[in-house]
């Protein structure tokens, strides 16, 4: 798991303390480790990690539905491709 | 969508509960005739200058999310005031964007089953409110040359399909509530120039009535719900919207406005911002009227909002 995939995951734990892992494909969404409420201060996490905005009429919620898709699509490269 | 799960709530049961209630149709005659007495045109109603005085709080200083935090005490007059700029223009823009989830929660349910009787009302807060959309937006685009976009992505909240239009009034009424503090508040605000004090004046004014019925709706429909949900249903209600409440006030403390504001760090800051004690104390105060009802109304267990 690269330095980023991991900065995300414990990002995540430190908010959803009844979980001590998370699977790279579990689905954040339907476990409630990701919801709308908390999904702001999510987004600018993942921002400012990557150093890009991320504009959201650009993206999808599947976008946000495991860790391993937030990588491919933000992270290792991916956030170059975010606003695209 | 809201028209999605309409069919899954007992639509006849919101129907009736809004029929039993003769209070509920008393105020809706009262707010019809009092939004019929205060009609005005907003396209007229207003002066816009080329250009308001960059060297000016453009919001009232103790309203900024930064207020009273450690990170804010190194920030110097000038810096303060480019913050209340484009907090400002957050702040508006954060309004336009909540005015479309209402106009089409509103607009989903007008002349639809269930709704037969505030539908009347619902003409009036359609109007109304596509007039605050208009010149909220106004105020950004001529002032901020942008309206910030919607941060927010809408996942599924709770699981409970029967308090759809509950969590949707209720929603709708917090975050009227909510703006309405800071419309009152600078809408009196001698420091702040007269077009910003007018924006907020006018606003609060028609938000009156709204939340008056909002207060009212909610009220109706929570009742409703306790005769027929399990405790620990109404518990998840009331537990999501204490989360909602702080979402929304968190919402004003933008990484964007620092940006423009000039500000280093602007991610960083608003970490900072919403992680003092003095932000929670920021949210109390801002929520205070809502978390008071709420409680009141049992819909919430008591009054604190705890962080996310």
């Amino acid at each position: 798991m690269s330095d980023d995939l991991s900065f995300i995951r414990d990002y995540l734990l430190s908010r959803r303390p009844e979980f001590t892992t998370i699977d790279p494909d579990l689905d954040l969404i339907d476990n409630r480790i990701l919801d709308s409420l908390g999904f702001i201060s999510f987004l600018y996490v993942l921002e400012e990690r990557t150093g890009q905005e991320i504009p959201l009429d650009s993206v999808s919620p599947e976008d946000f539905r495991t860790l391993n898709r937030i990588r491919a699509r933000f992270l290792d490269g991916g956030a170059a491709h975010a606003g695209a | 969508m809201t028209t999605a799960n309409a069919p899954l709530e007992p639509l006849r049961n919101i129907a009736g509960a809004l029929q039993a209630n003769s209070r509920f149709q008393d105020v809706l005659d009262r707010l019809v005739a009092m939004s019929e007495r205060d009609y005005y045109d907003p396209y007229k109603l207003f002066q816009w200058p080329d250009s308001l005085d960059e060297d000016a709080y453009w919001m009232s200083p103790e309203l900024m999310t930064v207020y009273g935090t450690e990170v804010a005490s190194a920030f110097d007059e000038n810096q303060l005031k480019a913050i209340s700029k484009w907090e400002s223009i957050n702040f508006y823009s954060v309004n336009v964007h909540g005015i479309r989830e209402l106009l089409t929660s509103i607009i989903g349910r007008i002349h639809t089953t269930g709704f037969e009787i505030p539908s009347e009302y619902f003409h009036h807060i359609i109007g109304e409110e596509n007039d605050h959309m208009w010149f909220f937006a106004k105020f950004c685009l001529n002032y901020g040359g942008k309206i910030y976009p919607d941060r927010q992505i809408v996942f599924a909240g709770p699981q409970i399909p029967e308090a759809e239009s509950f969590l949707i009034f209720s929603r709708l009424l917090i975050f009227e509530e909510l703006v309405d503090v800071y419309n009152q508040f600078m809408g009196g605000d001698e420091r702040l120039h007269p077009t910003i004090r007018q924006v907020n004046a006018v606003h609060h004014q028609d938000e009156s009535r709204h939340i008056a019925f909002g207060r009212q709706i909610v009220s109706i429909l929570h009742e409703e719900l306790r005769a027929r949900l399990k405790t620990a249903q109404l518990t998840e209600l009331g537990d999501y919207l204490k989360r909602y409440m702080r979402a929304s006030v968190e919402m004003l403390c933008s990484p964007a406005a620092f940006r423009d504001a000039g500000i280093e760090d602007p991610y960083g800051v608003r970490r900072k911002v919403v992680g003092d004690p003095a932000f929670d104390a920021y949210v109390a105060r801002a929520l205070r009227r809502s978390t008071k009802f709420l409680a009141n109304e049992q819909i919430i267990d008591d009054e604190r909002i705890p962080r996310l």
